[in-house]
């Protein structure tokens, strides 16, 4: 992407005037919407004469063209119906727009020839133009400090610091809802659809060289060219994470091929290959992805494998050692000093003072549990500290305290400031749904990993340290 | 339309194709990857019995005899190979049968000879080391155990050409058979340095030679103090391809 592009698209994301043409009553006015609460004017082009009136009565101004528009357009939103599709696009062109995103569907993703056609007419156009056309079949562009969104329901505000961008547009849109559930704040998403004249690795380059964003994300199904995208994720990786959840695994191209190595070359597998060879993370699942960012951004950097464990779930602990070892994490014996100090604390029948401690109903209270991770931590045989927290149990047992679950959450966050080993919390279970999901919110809140299994916490702690691994070993070259 | 740093590869290509071949024999194979630096049982082509005797008794018993034949590419399949051949009377044998026993199953197809190898020493771990153009990513570089662990459990790792250092050390560590490689029970690791450095000579081979589609070192015999690639084949891209 050259200097001009780039200067485009950076303006286009950070608008002083936004045109939406061509939204409507039926959608609910989804891309006006979108865009109302944006740093920047909002004006509307429309000509039907049944959609003037609503959009008036929302407080924007409309216009006949995006020609008619007073003053500089920086983004324009394109929802028109898809055979006024090129003609609008080539008036944005016209416009000096940085960008325009086209939600507009029914091209080649149809695999119907009118649809083919009208998306290579686009693509000339476009190319010809050096212009950023954001899809089409697309959910446009989310960047939260400016206020523009994929979706109105989306969190916009100042705290932004991760890049995301997705072949679908369901996943860019709810990517931004489900990070913030996670306690992450996104900075920009972007839904690349068609992705016709800005691709993948233009859009990976360009999240790779915004300053703000800290950590990169994608959900991706393909590449018009894997060569571009290979040089750009070896070049991005090496400087910030990028974690890759990759759809379509099972679909192999038909290969013709006369050799095995032919025929095994699946998209899957050279698309490992390829994440490996750059220090990408490669995750299977939006869940996964949650996970992998909650401990890239919570969890102080590590290389080690040796997890240090507190159990309350009672009689699991082979339970647990098999979660992390299956990740091959180990969950190793401690030092006699900390026996010495857990013993004498860890003294429910059928519980344990060994790692996993199986505390159960030890864990009288915040400051025990204190205890007990203050004397995990500190064990030279640890690299890593995780707690169950069993909130139903807990929150019983801290009630009759006169406390709550703030003041435990409260206490994870100043032991996680405190030491100096990464450190997470697994809340497993509840008979209370809504209660388990506000206790994950709080922590997740408060800049602390939290996971809802032992399997789940194992996998993106193995993921992250083989993160962390593999980017001492590219940077020793 | 022959592109290389190598004019072997660009004198061989251009002939294969001149007779409309994409694929190239074994003996061209070998040649031009022996040229690479790549360690291989180079085989000499015999036409005729005497030849084949004479041509085991330079290379040394015990060898491996094979049909030579532009139009056959899958020679074990049309009866055409012979291994442990331990003298020059049965290399004479060797080459009437290898020869009757093609005729027989490609009546149509011209027969060169018979190419007479060394056989490589038993004890070797059999791998495959390959490449194909991907048409996304270009040129990639797999490798896997060979024989039939390629075929049956597939237990292969790629990376993108060209490969660096740590590339070539990371594919042969991915594979789930890689303790196979690093001595288990009673037998010795192998080299993977030798590995390591056949990998990465096709590597560079391959990325400054666009006119390969793909190709096999199928299998590479691994030894404690090197290795040897002992079948090979390389395929040019179609003109349309190109």
């Amino acid at each position: 992407m050259d200097a001009t592009r780039k200067a485009n698209l950076d303006r286009a994301f950070n608008p002083e005037l936004i045109a939406v043409v061509g939204d409507k009553k039926i959608t609910d006015y989804m891309w006006l919407k979108s865009v109302r609460d944006a740093k920047a004017k909002v004006v509307s082009v429309q000509i039907d004469e049944n959609e003037i009136p609503g959009i008036l009565e929302m407080g924007f101004e409309n216009y006949p063209s995006l020609e008619a528009v007073p003053g500089q357009v920086d983004y324009v939103i394109v929802a028109v119906p898809r055979p006024v599709a090129p003609r609008i696009v080539a008036d944005a062109i016209k416009s000096g727009a940085g960008a325009a995103a086209l939600f507009t569907s029914g091209f080649a993703e149809t695999g119907e020839e009118q649809g083919v056609q009208l998306q290579e007419a686009l693509t000339n156009m476009t190319r010809e133009a050096n212009f950023n056309l954001v899809g089409p079949n697309c959910m446009c562009l989310y960047h939260s400090k400016a206020g523009i969104r994929n979706s109105a329901d989306q969190w916009i505000g100042e705290e932004g610091d991760i890049g995301f961008m997705s072949n679908s547009g369901t996943h860019a849109t709810s990517f931004v809802m489900r990070a913030r559930i996670n306690g992450l704040y996104p900075l920009k998403s972007i839904s690349m659809g068609n992705s016709i004249a800005v691709d993948q690795g233009d859009w990976l380059e360009y999240l790779g060289e915004d300053p703000e964003v800290k950590s990169i994300g994608m959900y991706v199904e393909g590449t018009r060219d894997g060569r571009k995208f290979f040089e750009a994720l070896r070049d991005v990786a090496a400087r910030k994470p990028v974690i890759i959840w990759k759809g379509g695994q099972t679909t192999e191209g038909a290969r013709a091929a006369a050799s095995h190595t032919g025929h095994l070359a699946s998209d899957m597998a050279l698309w490992d290959a390829m994440i490996r060879q750059t220090g990408a993370i490669r995750v299977d699942t939006q869940d996964e992805l949650m996970d992998a960012f909650k401990a890239l951004h919570f969890m102080k950097p590590f290389t080690g494998s040796r997890m240090g464990i507190v159990a309350q779930t009672g009689g699991q602990s082979v339970l647990v050692s098999d979660a992390f070892g299956r990740e091959g994490l180990t969950v190793p014996d401690l030092t006699q000093e900390s026996y010495d100090i857990l013993e004498p604390i860890v003294t429910v029948v059928g519980g344990s003072y060994k790692n996993p401690l199986d505390v159960s109903g030890s864990l009288t209270s915040i400051e025990r549990g204190r205890e007990m991770l203050d004397t995990l931590a500190a064990d030279p045989n640890t690299d890593i500290v995780v707690i169950e927290a069993s909130i139903g149990f807990i929150a019983r047992r801290l009630e009759r305290q006169g406390k709550g679950m703030d003041d435990l959450i409260d206490m994870f966050k100043d032991f996680q400031e405190t030491i100096d080993k990464p450190f997470a919390v697994i809340a497993t279970w509840n008979q209370d749904e809504a209660a388990l999901a506000d206790f994950r919110g709080k922590i997740a809140d408060r800049g602390i990993a939290v996971f809802p299994s032992f399997q789940d916490a194992a996998r993106a702690i193995r993921r992250l340290r083989d993160y962390y691994v593999t980017q001492g070993e590219l940077a020793a070259g | 339309m022959t592109v290389s740093a190598s004019a072997l590869f660009s004198e061989t290509a251009a002939r294969a194709r001149a007779e409309g071949r994409l694929i190239l024999t074994e003996e061209e194979s070998k040649a031009i990857l022996q040229e690479q630096g790549i360690s291989v049982t180079m085989p000499t082509l015999a036409t005729s019995a005497d030849e084949a005797a004479s041509a085991a008794e330079s290379v040394g018993f015990p060898v491996v005899m094979k049909v030579s034949s532009r139009e056959i590419t899958h020679k074990s399949d049309v009866g055409g190979v012979r291994l442990g051949i331990a003298n020059a009377d049965a290399a004479r044998a060797a080459f009437e049968e290898i020869v009757a026993s093609a005729k027989a199953a490609e009546p149509n197809a011209a027969i060169d000879g018979v190419t007479v190898q060394s056989q490589a020493p038993s004890g070797g771990v059999e791998v495959i080391v390959g490449m194909t153009r991907d048409h996304q990513f270009g040129p990639v570089i797999m490798f896997g155990l060979g024989g039939i662990a390629v075929e049956v459990l597939q237990d292969v790792a790629f990376r993108i050409a060209p490969l660096t250092k740590r590339d070539a050390a990371g594919i042969i560590r991915d594979i789930k058979g890689y303790p196979l490689l690093t001595g288990y029970r009673a037998t010795r690791a192998v080299d993977l340095n030798a590995l390591e450095g056949v990998i990465e000579a096709v590597s560079s081979f391959v990325s400054e030679t666009p006119d390969i589609a793909e190709m096999d070192l199928n299998p590479v015999l691994a030894y404690p103090d090197g290795s040897v690639a002992v079948d090979a084949r390389i395929v040019l891209t179609a003109e349309d391809d190109g």
